[in-house]
């Protein structure tokens, strides 16, 4: 009887078991753990990952830079990649679960991340921070948006206090006062401005839903509100969350506030070259990335100052945006990325050399009454001192407090959020329909 | 001389023994040859659309052991609200494409293909120029074509008819039309060559002949040239079915979904569910279902349309 030979499918059941076994090896190795026996002086590559050229620089100069590093027991180096802010997350994270190349030290984006407050994750790669920012205490801002349960996983770059820019000469063309004390105020001159010069005096996004949402958190906070509170829970059903819709739309519609897609697009470029728009609320940031990029031309006419009070009351300030920097967990190059961190972070040596490197302002608030700083002359807005306008507004900061559900949030609060600035339905239906969307997605 | 000698046959001697490579060699062979397509196949295409089917039945953050939770995934997204919406903007997708710019693409090579066309090298580079330009170029450029307030298009209708207040990119249904324009204005010029290549082995003498018969310019083309790029035609359909099934580029850089998810395709759905949300498992299920869905229309259009079977 002939031994039968393998058939066609038996080959193929075998190939595939082949490959099976061929990705079984990785992935079993996958599930050890690297050497990590911490470094604890010497020379150490720390590997840094960022978006912004801004930290790249900032760092670059600290390992450099003896007041900061000198009396440090190790001699730091960088190995930097900059990736898109979603890409470190993701990268980080794929990193994590094959054990490969993960960062020492890594710059999330505020809105990513919310990405790692779920399932453990921040716990499962990140360092706690809780013994590092506990000599600071009620010193330190921001912490909140990068805190797990009550844990600091991220220090924050940049404390993205928003005020209100605004053009100075246009002011006074059309007697609109700089002092003005409430955005009800500001309106009424914003309506007439758009009314007799199709001048508008603020803006809000209509583009995608990350710049929707922001706009309109941005107010929110300073009117008092939240999109959640410190344990988690959705905020947004408050009078102030309908208040502050209702502000925004009827400035849509009266031309006060002019739609643009964002606020650094080719449409809020060409707005702000016109003259079309003569005021805006943004952070700090904003400054070298909005205007200076957009209109260089435009350099003595701006001006900034604290953003006019709610009448119904809430903040002097608020805030968009920022990059924290956590420290990954359980590596050799561990406790040397958490000493960098503490030493450019952390010490008032640190937070100059931040400012002055990238514009990041202080996270400590102790600084903003620094002489230094206070002497800090901004030649674009017409040589004006700063910090004049930071000190009081750092010093009244709504807290900005995220959820593992952040991102749903704004992917379906955006949609009604626009609807309501154009007018399309009205601002309690639209925070209805958003927190509606919201309750049935993120109970899955 | 010596008689020869004859010699006995003996007891049959004992064979030494083949291995086992030595009997099967010639029936294994050419599966050897060709084994690294399959090793290489198992291992980026199988294993991968498995790993993503188990992964479908989870729920995983990406760090951790995923967690079984059976058919949940697809449960629940049976019940989104987001999810039926993305489908519904890629049905519109592939219906716009299928109705518009595979048409569009044709009438484009046909014009080309024209005799005594001037230029022709260069309306041929100026239609295919689109597929070679950064997506995002594109995208700067066409943000401020279609703004609202400062468009080059409003700009236009507003000086040409009077009116221009058109919220491109703002407004719902504006925004899935101007999505739809991309798509046709980087597309169109692609699919044109396969149409020209198509065009160009379409026997002149076939065109004589019913000219002869008294056929004109337009019978032509639908008795003569449309049969005759059958084949060109179905293979445009089945590809430009798949690819716009899983759209992603075009809504994705111009409205990133938006206005709220008026733009959003299943793709982008599966990307936002994965790398935005962290819910692995459940952009598995959605990709998953685009995969079957995709699957079975491309199988469908495939029967159909006869791609890859010999023109009788």
């Amino acid at each position: 009887m002939p031994e039968p030979t393998p058939n066609r499918r038996a080959l193929l059941r075998g190939l595939t078991g082949l490959g099976l076994a061929a990705l079984a090896g990785p992935a079993l190795a996958a599930c050890g753990r690297a050497d990590a026996t911490p470094v604890t002086s010497g020379r150490v590559d720390l590997r840094l990952w960022t978006h912004d050229p801004g930290y790249i620089a900032t760092f670059e100069t600290a390992v450099t830079d003896d007041t900061l590093v000198g009396d440090s027991a190790y001699r730091f180096g960088l190995n930097v990649t900059s990736a898109a802010p979603p890409d470190i997350v993701t990268r980080m994270i794929t990193q994590a679960v094959a054990d490969g190349n993960t960062p020492d030290l890594a710059g999330v984006v505020i809105d990513q991340f919310p990405r790692v407050m779920g399932s453990g994750i921040a716990e499962h790669l990140f360092t706690d921070l809780t013994e590092t920012v506990a000599p600071f205490d009620g010193e330190l801002l921001k912490l909140a948006p990068y805190s797990v349960a009550g844990k600091p996983y991220g220090l924050d770059s940049d404390n993205s206090i928003s005020v209100l820019y605004y053009r100075e000469d246009l002011f006074a063309e059309h007697r609109v006062p700089e002092s003005v004390a409430t955005w009800e105020e500001l309106a009424e001159h914003g309506e007439r401005l758009a009314r007799d010069h199709d001048i508008s005096l603020g803006m809000v996004a209509t583009g995608d839903n990350g710049s929707v949402v922001n706009g309109f958190l941005q107010l929110l906070l300073q009117r008092g509100g939240a999109a959640f509170d410190a344990t988690g829970e959705l905020a947004l059903e408050s009078d102030e969350a309908l208040e502050v819709l209702e502000f925004m739309a009827a400035g849509v519609r009266s031309g006060y506030l002019i739609a643009l897609p964002d606020p650094y697009g080719s449409a809020c470029a060409a707005a702000l070259k016109s003259g079309r728009l003569a005021a805006t609320v943004m952070p700090n940031w904003y400054n070298a990335y909005g205007l200076q990029a957009n209109v260089p031309e435009q350099a003595g006419r701006w001006r900034m100052r604290t953003l006019p009070r709610f009448a119904g009351g809430g903040h002097l300030a608020s805030t968009m945006g920022g990059t924290g920097f956590t420290v990954l967990k359980d590596k050799a190059n561990s406790q040397a990325a958490l000493e960098l961190l503490t030493r450019v972070y952390l010490t008032r040596e640190g937070q100059l050399l931040r400012y002055h490197s990238g514009g990041f302002l202080p996270t400590l608030s102790g600084l903003y009454q620094d002489p230094e700083l206070l002497a800090v002359e901004d030649a674009y807005l017409g040589g004006q001192r700063v910090f004049d306008v930071y000190a009081p507004a750092a010093a009244d900061l709504p807290t900005f407090y995220q959820a593992p559900g952040m991102q749903i949030l704004t992917d379906v609060l955006g949609g009604p959020v626009l609807d309501a600035l154009k007018g399309r339905t009205s601002p309690d239906a639209a925070l209805e329909a958003g927190v509606r969307a919201y309750r049935q997605q993120v109970k899955r | 001389m010596t008689a020869p000698t004859v010699r006995r046959a003996g007891p049959p001697a004992t064979e030494p023994r083949q291995s086992w490579w030595s009997r099967h060699q010639r029936s294994l062979a050419p599966y050897v040859f060709i084994s690294p397509f399959y090793l290489l196949y198992v291992l980026f295409l199988l294993v991968p659309i498995l790993v993503g089917v188990y992964l479908s039945c989870t729920e995983w953050a990406g760090l951790g052991t995923p967690r079984w939770v059976g058919l949940r995934n697809y449960r629940d997204l049976l019940t989104d609200n987001s999810f039926w919406t993305s489908v519904g903007n890629t049905a519109f997708y592939v219906a716009f494409t299928l109705a518009v710019v595979v048409p569009a693409a044709l009438f484009i090579a046909q014009a080309l293909n024209s005799r005594g066309l001037r230029g022709r090298d260069v309306f041929r580079l100026a239609y295919f120029m689109p597929v070679v330009i950064s997506p995002i170029v594109i995208t700067l450029v066409f943000g401020l074509f279609f703004d609202n307030e400062f468009g080059l298009i409003n700009g236009t209708l507003q000086a040409l008819f009077g009116f221009g207040g058109i919220d491109w990119l703002g407004d719902p249904a504006w925004a899935r039309i101007t999505v739809v324009i991309l798509v046709l204005w980087r597309w169109t010029g692609y699919l044109t060559i396969f149409f020209l290549a198509g065009l160009q082995n379409v026997p002149r003498e076939l065109h004589e002949a019913a000219a002869i018969d008294g056929a004109g310019p337009i019978r032509r083309f639908f008795d003569v040239t449309l049969p005759s790029l059958r084949p060109v035609t179905a293979f445009v359909a089945v590809t430009v079915l798949v690819s716009t099934a899983q759209i992603f580029d075009e809504p994705f850089l111009l409205t990133q979904g938006g206005p709220g998810e008026s733009t959003l395709s299943v793709a982008m759905f599966i990307y936002r569910a994965g790398f935005q949300r962290q819910q692995l498992g459940y952009a598995a299920a959605a990709g998953v279902l685009l995969f079957l869905v995709v699957f079975a229309l491309g199988y469908l259009t495939n029967r159909i349309t006869g791609v890859g079977r010999e023109s009788r």
